[in-house]
């Protein structure tokens, strides 16, 4: 590899960790070395696994099993202290669990029809203004807002209006959440519309389509007045929106970028840099990329109202890992440039990626 | 296959997948060809081995797609992850290392006894904010009913239309009283200037880890908002994160993100707790010389410096930066020049200080420099002048230009005629002399300015102006605009560019009061500042105060174009065509060539003739006589809201009027309140008012003329005017319980029940005892439960509804953004248009009752109209629509009510003047998509009432129809 090559980021494999079972969910346990793999067992059953990063290896702490096939989980609503996870499973119920005594949920409802497909939260761990709520999108078309104070019922439910055909939801997020009152969910659906929905005036604020289905959305930080939102898509393509203007009829200004022929599954941004950040492909490939912004961020068009402008993305770093598809991802909050990423071929991957510091 | 193979290949036709001719596969034409697309076809071509395997002419390409486009996709493959082969032994051992230890320091954390956890838990819960929904708590003497009802739905399922149908206004109301409301406009026009960010964090019961986390996080916040380019939401974060555990490092890219806000006293108070904590933190005491250096305080500058060379002796920039400001402390540049060397430095240190801090912003930083460039330049021209003292002032005007021009403009334009106050000396009496200059170039931008129709654009015309004109015709203005007041009409210029017109009267206003608190008169700023508020009444339709303003304006600047034009729009508005006519006469007389004035005075003359026959001429007051020397008569221009305006003689010279005004000013005062309160009693509120505004004229602090105004205005029923006055009252006084009693009487009359509630609540907070506020507050609570349908009706509050209704109706996010873009076509009429329709527009879009254009402006005069029942001006409406329209512009929105209406209207009003035009109304009317079943709906009397107009048609039989026609059409109407 060449001198300049150098000068990039790195992805350096650090372990990899063969797993017996499908794995759909990697999370770090925040203020610590450890990580979560989340997953369907061969007999249908759910498992976490809690692993420790010990040397150059992963050590297994925990395994726990339960009923459903779990789909997804989240740490974005528990303080610092607690650590409790959030998870949404194959069977639609949202469960909060205390990995220390994980046999009861400390919270449990049945919150979806069918599969909980996405699963954000904000308000905890220091990340995002006010209460500590869970958003989870699932395959009967409903986005729901939960509170782990409330029982039973969800703060606030976003679905299709009667007879209108239900879409897939798959990915869900939060952001905005910059101060007590100020919060959004954005909503990613099979047929490629994405919804942003204002929490605070409970109203459909923007949407838009972008043709293909959209597997990941992410804010690039939940808790900063909406600054980028980047959308992936099913044919490969991704689009970097510009949170900060809202056109009244052009809405968001937005750039796309084509990484690979194959899915683009997610998108996680560097916590520690919102600029930076990486796409996992359903070609087993990992992508870091670094977004810049316009010399101006936005303009007024010919009738006086603010649009933005999108600024432009650059490839730091592609690498290929797998042939299957890397289907989760995830940056350590503590340790800048340290990830893990799962993918379809049952195996668990901890990655460094050097020179963050210098992009 | 051998390199050598290709030239015999060569004419030997094209690959298979892309048909480039094989000859291309060659070093030679790869290495001249600059098209990176076919370059990338070649080396796709060469990649797939399909016409053979050349390891070299591929690698060689590559290398020139590389050198050509370094981004090119071509040039991404798929590459395994890197592994510890790829770094050399001593990376290996950094990055690896690194690792290890986080972890052996993370695990040993964990294992931490963790007593501090389970009691601050409680703690950390009840801070937290309430869960949403019953969050919400509503002011607990709000209608339990709604509260109830909006409580069960949150819980239930909401589907999408549901959400949009939400009544945004109640549920702002819900979280944060009203506060919302300007946001959410806001959020359409221009972003809010800064969104509300907690300037603290709540950090009980966190332990010394999880605080230094956080500020590291905050710190990292106002990091990315610096790099981009986002200064004050960087100083937010980086408070913030001192606000958690104060660090040098956060306090040092505070001062760096306040010196590009240019904000230096805080930036020197930051760098100096940096240097408190850090003695010798080269990049704080850099930043300290930077900031002493703008605050001219070269010695200390020279000082920090000298401190910097002791711990770093081959810092240059440093050394640079010293020589530079040691050269000023000699004086021996010219200060103009080392001002303008002085931000040149500026930004090499950002530029320096930046890389330090890992922030890659270049391309950024040249943008800046740019645009401080620009700023620059005129500082150069003005220091000429020796303004040195100034320096600090004019900075801070550009700290918050931003590089945006309007602002800029008007910033030189203060700086001007901070300059003229030199002369103010001799400034008075050439102000005289040279207005005629001035009116010359008043028309000369009176045509770039009618197609953005923006005061603003006459702030940069002017200060053009000034800096092209000579130096005595910038005496002209003899004062200037203080600082603040000129801030608060640039930022009132910002609002009136954006649409956002009652937002710029407030801060025209807030001028205007600065301006005149002051006491030093400067009848010129004073009149822009009124001639711009004009304008923004303009827009809003109110066109009583834009005369009004218009009045106080001339009276200031006899015959200025702009606000005459103002006038004699509003005027022409308010049917007032005689005084329309004047005024635009008056207009050509100064510029025959303003298109806009000519076509209006035709109309309306036209209008004349039909209203007054052929002698309408005779009926005109007397057009004023502009004469050549326009600047030494002034013309008694106030009589066109047929007050009692102090008629000024022509030959009195202007100073001596304001002199006298003054010493007058607290007599008259007194007198014309008498007055007023006396037209009160007596319940003639029109003169009543026009005597309040005349006091306010000589002083508009006194709160109580402004409420007695205000029930004037509730009693003749102008509920935005009387609204308006108790804001202005509440705006000084914020607990005067009339003004409250007054406005909520006046959003009742605006259907504005919500508010109205909330005003009397607040009432009832100051004094519970008063009797009327709570039956009013019953009743108008009835009403908002009632009718929460009737919300739209109010004409007046227009704007905010259309937002709110935006929302509702509309589904699909192109169609809602439709409708936005709809309205604010018409409300900015932009530059493309044609002056003369702009001019049109404007005037008919204000009116009360103008011809509407599309179906929306209809439904929303008839909704207004009906809410009033008031006929005459449905009559109006109908007089001046179309009737061949009709059925277009209802749709199928025709009701019982409004069918009503129009009938008897018609039978009112039109029946009398023009049967024909009555025959052709009804007749399109039976063709509205609803007719028929809003005419099975009919009452027995409704329909007397219909057979009535039918019977009058009859009796003023017309040639425009005949009787047989009459009796068709009396079928259709089933009578």
């Amino acid at each position: 590899m060449s001198a300049a090559g150098l000068e990039r980021p790195q992805l350096v494999s650090h372990v990899q960790q063969a797993l017996s079972y499908t794995l759909f969910d990697c999370k770090w346990v925040p203020r610590s070395a450890r990580l979560l793999c989340l997953g369907s067992a061969a007999r249908g059953t759910g498992l976490l696994q809690l692993y420790e990063l010990r040397g150059g290896r992963l050590a297994l702490l925990r395994e726990i099993e339960k009923a459903k096939p779990i789909k997804c989980g989240t740490f974005g609503a528990t303080s610092l202290q607690q650590r409790y996870l959030a998870t949404g499973d194959f069977g639609g119920n949202l469960n909060i669990w205390n990995l220390e005594v994980p046999e009861i949920p400390v919270y449990s409802v049945k919150g979806h029809k069918e599969i909980i497909n996405s699963i954000d939260g904000v308000g905890g761990l220091g990340i995002g203004e006010g209460a500590p709520e869970i958003v989870t999108g699932s395959r009967d078309g409903t986005v729901k807002v939960w509170d782990p104070r409330q029982k039973d019922t969800p703060v606030a439910n976003m679905e299709p209006v009667q007879g209108e055909s239900k879409r897939d939801c798959w990915t869900v997020t939060f952001g905005n959440a910059y101060n007590q009152e100020e919060r959004v969910v954005c909503a990613g659906y099979d047929n490629g519309d994405i919804k942003l929905f204002d929490l605070k005036t409970m109203s459909l604020r923007w949407e838009t389509n972008i043709k293909n289905g959209v597997c990941s959305l992410e804010f690039d930080r939940k808790d900063v007045n909406m600054n980028k939102l980047v959308a992936t898509s099913l044919e490969g393509k991704f689009h970097v929106f510009d949170m900060r203007t809202q056109h009244p009829t052009k809405g968001f200004a937005s750039v796309s970028e084509k990484a690979q022929k194959s899915t683009i599954w997610q998108v996680r941004h560097l916590p520690q840099n919102r600029d930076i950040f990486m796409t996992s492909g359903g070609a087993g490939s990992l992508h870091l990329w670094k977004y810049e912004y316009p010399a101006q961020r936005s303009k007024k068009d010919s009738e006086g109202a603010e649009m933005g402008v999108a600024g432009s993305v650059s490839l730091l770093q592609n690498v290929t890992l797998s042939t299957q598809p890397i289907s989760s991802l995830d940056w350590s909050p503590d340790k800048k440039g340290l990830c893990v990423c799962g993918a379809f071929d049952q195996t668990v991957r901890v990655l460094i990626v050097t020179k963050l510091n210098k992009v | 296959m051998g390199d050598d193979s290709v030239p015999f290949l060569l004419d030997q036709g094209t690959t298979k997948t892309y048909q480039i001719p094989i000859g291309h596969l060659d070093y030679k034409f790869i290495e001249k060809c600059t098209d990176v697309k076919h370059l990338e076809k070649i080396l796709r071509v060469l990649r797939s081995g399909e016409e053979g395997c050349y390891p070299d002419l591929t690698l060689f390409c590559e290398k020139r797609i590389e050198h050509l486009d370094p981004r090119s996709r071509a040039l991404r493959r798929d590459k395994p992850a890197a592994t510890a082969s790829d770094f050399t032994a001593e990376e290996w051992e950094t990055i690896n290392g690194e690792l290890m230890s986080w972890v052996t320091e993370m695990n040993e954390d964990d294992k931490k006894p963790q007593f501090l956890r389970t009691d601050t838990l409680h703690e950390r819960q009840d801070n937290l904010p309430p869960i949403r929904c019953s969050s919400s708590c509503l002011p607990a003497n709000q209608n339990k009913k709604s509260q109830n009802k909006e409580r069960n739905k949150k819980n239930i399922p909401r589907d999408y239309s549901e959400w949009d149908k939400f009544d945004v206004e109640k549920e702002c109301s819900k979280i944060d009283e009203g506060c919302e409301e300007s946001n959410s406009k806001a959020r359409f026009f221009s972003r809010p200037s800064l969104p509300i960010i907690e300037k603290k964090i709540d950090t009980t019961g966190m332990t010394k880890k999880e605080k230094i986390f956080i500020a590291t996080r905050e710190k990292e916040k106002g990091n990315e908002a610096f790099a981009s380019g986002d200064y004050m939401e960087a100083v937010i974060y980086y408070t913030r994160s001192i606000s958690v555990i104060p660090t040098a490092a956060a306090y040092n890219n505070k001062a760096q993100a306040e010196i590009k806000l240019q904000d230096w006293d805080s930036a020197l108070q930051d760098c100096e707790k940096v240097l408190d904590m850090e003695p010798v933190n080269v990049k704080a005491l850099m930043r300290r010389a930077t900031v002493h250096n703008q605050l001219q305080n070269y010695q200390t500058a020279v000082e920090d410096l000298n401190k910097v060379l002791c711990v770093e002796p081959e810092n240059t920039i440093a050394k640079k930066y010293l020589l530079e400001i040691e050269k000023k402390l000699k004086g021996l540049k010219p200060v103009s020049e080392t001002q303008g060397k002085g931000k040149r430095i500026l930004i090499q240190d950002i530029g320096d200080s930046d890389g330090d801090e890992e922030r890659g912003e270049n391309t950024e930083e040249h943008e800046r420099s740019g645009r401080d460039k620009k700023i620059v330049l005129p500082v150069r021209g003005e220091a000429a002048a020796g303004e040195a003292a100034m320096g600090n002032t004019q900075r801070k005007f550009h700290s918050k230009g931003g590089g945006s021009k309007a602002e800029d403009g008007e910033t030189q334009k203060q700086k001007e005629s901070t300059e003229s106050r030199l002369k103010k000396g001799t400034a008075e009496k050439k102000s005289q002399k040279h207005l005629p200059d001035r009116e010359g170039e008043v028309n000369g931008y009176l045509h770039s300015d009618q197609k953005s129709e923006s005061p603003e654009a006459e702030a940069k015309k002017v200060s053009r102006w000034h800096g092209a004109g000579s130096q005595s015709a910038g005496g002209g203005r003899s004062t200037s605009l203080p600082p603040t007041a000129a801030k608060l009409k640039s930022e009132g210029n910002e609002l009136f560019k954006s649409g956002q017109f009652g937002e710029a009267v407030l801060k025209y206003s807030e001028a205007i009061e600065y301006v005149i608190g002051l006491g030093e008169q400067s009848p010129d700023d004073l009149s822009i500042l009124y001639s711009n508020r004009a304008a923004c009444y303009l827009k809003e339709g109110n066109c009583a105060d834009c005369i009004e303003d218009c009045n106080r304006a001339l009276e200031l600047q006899p015959f200025s174009l702009k606000p005459l034009l103002r006038r004699a729009m509003a005027n022409e508005s308010m049917e007032r065509y005689r005084q329309a006519y004047v005024d635009y006469k008056t207009v050509l007389q100064i510029d025959s060539s303003i298109q806009a004035a000519n076509d209006s005075a035709n109309r309306i003359t036209k209008t004349l003739i039909d209203q007054d026959g052929p002698s309408w001429r005779e009926k005109l007051p007397p057009i004023p006589v502009v004469p050549v020397a326009a600047q030494l008569h002034r013309w008694d221009g106030g009589n066109f809201t047929s007050e009692n305006k102090p008629r000024s003689t022509t030959d009195v010279n202007r100073e001596e009027q304001l002199q006298m005004n003054r010493e007058k000013a607290e007599e008259m005062f007194k007198t014309l309140k008498n007055e007023g309160n006396d037209f009160v009693k007596k319940g003639k509120y029109e003169e009543a008012v026009n005597k309040y505004s005349e006091c306010m004229k000589l002083n508009n602090e006194e709160c109580t003329i402004y409420t007695n105004r205000a029930l004037c205005y509730l009693k003749l029923y102008k509920y935005e005017e009387a609204k308006q006055d108790c804001d202005h009252v509440l705006q000084i006084e914020d607990s005067n319980i009339k003004a409250f009693y007054r406005r909520a009487l006046a959003y009742k009359g605006l259907q504005n029940y919500q508010a109205s509630v909330d005003d009397f609540n607040r009432v009832l907070l100051i004094d519970p005892n008063v009797l009327e506020a709570k039956k009013e507050l019953e009743e108008v609570t009835q009403l908002l439960n009632l009718d929460s349908s009737a919300v739209a009706g109010s004409q007046q509050k227009q704007r905010k509804k259309i937002t709110i209704q935006e929302v509702a109706e509309c589904d699909e996010q192109e169609e809602r953004q439709f409708a936005t873009s709809e309205d604010v076509v018409t409300d900015h009429v932009t530059s493309e248009e044609a002056v003369q329709k702009s001019v049109r527009l404007k005037t008919s879009k204000k009116l009360h009752i103008s011809e509407p254009s599309n179906a929306y402006d209809f439904g929303q005069i008839i909704n207004a109209v009906n809410s009033n029942k008031d006929k005459a001006a449905c009559a109006d409406l109908l007089t001046i629509t179309d009737p061949k329209k009709l059925p277009v512009l209802l749709s199928n929105k025709l009701e019982g009510e409004m069918f009503l209406i129009f009938i008897q209207s018609l039978e009112c009003y039109i029946v009398g003047k023009d049967p024909g035009l009555v025959y052709q109304h009804l007749f399109y009317l039976s063709k509205v998509e609803r007719f028929k079943v809003v005419l099975a709906l009919l009452s027995k009397n409704e329909k007397n009432q219909v057979q009535q107009l039918f019977d009058l048609l009859s009796e003023n039989q017309n040639n425009q129809y005949s009787l047989e026609d009459l009796e068709s059409l009396k079928k259709v109407y089933e009578l």
